[in-house]
């Protein structure tokens, strides 16, 4: 790898979508002498629903997906013998802050083929809902859970799709998004005030919910945006319905 | 002197000889014997010099905090022989390091759970006031949370810093009067709410703003260091 290649790699860091600077070829933003082999039998196996391909930082292979296929692709990623990509090392997503998509990243490695690859799907912002992997790999539990904390981005298929960082009562949005603000949308006072309304004794494992749910228990309304929140009998008037 | 003689009645120290003269009886003698004090000064002596810690670190101040109680530093000096790690049998609270508003109620609830009479130490910037984590998810100052006695300053302030906010508090403890403050008077509505009323959180957590925001509020128009003219060179 040249230095020059680096540098013109460095320049497609971040942006988030194909610029000059990135290594995109032209032509359906296809590159034609692409030397990563998941990248051209990617392309040959689902034509239209895979975007485009793009290389950063010298070596960085992204191929964008059609987010309506991403369970269809990495679940082929993941079970064909020729690309096993058996470590899903992490699962994050973008907002670069133009107001109209979310970008959800996955970046997988094939530990028999010591390769990478990245995957990215845009998402518009109005419509935030994706297929889990949960089932393909386990170590999208709680980043899924964190993406959707802190992106709003619901996975359809995941057996515990609630809050993970923010507290259960959280009804401030979700903070990693660009409109939100740093302070968050509430008072301090409020805040206060809603953070000491909830009970220690509040964080449910699935377990728990599993065995409320067959028992007929009620449970807090804990998993909506911008629901009631935990309702605590010390301070009549905070959460609850 | 033996071990019989301490059982010996106090009058028999007036005959032996050389005692009087220095004034002390049962001191050296160990006979029995009794000396007057003020309620308050023997309670507050023995308060201040019995406090036992509930640590309650949750960030890099806690590693500062853990100096202090080692070896070299020594808190049991100061009569602190054991972090109390359970809150029943803790009198003073240190908080040590930065409070997510998830960890509010648990903040909170150690603090109730911990008996009359209790102290509170405050250790650090962002216990203090947030410090630089002023954004969505950090409580803007534990005193919102649960009254606080001292605030020590730094970030994180070293050994010596905290050591000197508990000897303020043993100082505290020296001037209180146990037997006119009833320290179980505790309004129990007071339980799992904030420290103090909603106004006066939004008062004192308003934005204090970083050095940029608070130059460009004087008047300033660069937003560097502030240089003051006696340091510019010719």
């Amino acid at each position: 790898m040249t230095s020059d290649r680096f540098e013109e790699g460095l320049e497609g860091l971040d942006q988030g979508a194909p610029r000059s600077g990135a290594r995109a070829a032209p032509g359906g933003g296809w590159d034609a002498h692409s030397d990563h082999p998941s990248v051209t039998a990617l392309r040959g196996k689902f034509g239209e629903a895979a975007l485009r391909h793009e290389i950063v930082a010298g070596d960085e292979h992204i191929v964008y997906v059609d987010p309506e296929h991403v369970f269809d692709i990495l679940s082929w990623l993941k079970d064909d013998p020729e690309q096993s990509y058996d470590f899903l090392q992490d699962l994050t997503a973008i907002d670069y802050g133009d107001g109209q998509r979310i970008q959800v990243v996955y970046q997988l490695y094939s530990i028999p083929h010591n390769r990478q690859l990245r995957i990215k799907a845009d998402l518009p912002i109005a419509d935030l809902e994706l297929d889990s992997v949960y089932h393909l790999w386990r170590a999208s539990d709680w980043l899924e859970r964190e993406v959707y904390d802190m992106f709003g981005v619901v996975f359809r298929g995941h057996p515990d799709m609630r809050r993970i960082l923010m507290p259960y009562n959280y009804a401030e949005g979700h903070p990693l998004r660009k409109d939100f603000p740093l302070r968050g949308r509430f008072t301090r006072a409020e805040q206060t005030r809603r953070a000491l309304s909830m009970k220690t004794e509040d964080h449910y494992s699935p377990q728990e919910l599993e065995w409320a749910k067959r028992l007929g228990q009620p449970l807090p309304n804990v998993m909506e945006e911008g629901g009631p929140g935990v309702p605590n009998p010390a301070m009549p008037g905070v959460g609850g319905a | 002197m033996g071990l019989n003689e301490s059982t010996a009645p106090a009058e028999r120290t007036d005959n032996l000889p050389g005692r009087r003269e220095r004034g002390v009886s049962g001191a050296l003698t160990a006979a029995p014997s009794f000396l007057t004090t003020r309620m308050d000064t023997v309670v507050n002596w023995a308060r201040k010099n019995s406090l036992w810690p509930m640590p309650f670190g949750t960030a890099c101040c806690a590693i500062e905090m853990m100096a202090s109680a080692a070896t070299k530093y020594d808190l049991a000096r100061f009569g602190m022989e054991r972090m109390s790690f359970s809150p029943r049998q803790a009198d003073l609270l240190i908080c040590a390091g930065r409070v997510t508003y998830k960890m509010a109620p648990v903040l909170r609830k150690i603090w109730d759970q911990m008996p009359q009479p209790k102290w509170s130490i405050s250790m650090g910037a962002c216990a203090s006031s947030g410090g630089v984590f002023d954004a969505y998810s950090m409580v803007q100052g534990i005193d919102t949370i649960i009254p606080v006695d001292v605030y020590v300053p730094g970030c994180p302030p070293r050994p010596e810093g905290l050591i000197y906010g508990i000897l303020m508090i043993q100082d505290k403890i020296k001037e209180s009067s146990p037997t006119q403050d009833w320290y179980g008077e505790e309004d129990p509505l007071a339980v799992g709410r904030p420290a103090l009323p909603e106004d006066h959180i939004q008062d004192i957590t308003l934005p204090f703003g970083n050095s940029t925001t608070q130059n460009r509020g004087s008047g300033l128009m660069s937003t560097g260091a502030v240089v003051r003219p006696d340091d510019r060179r010719p």
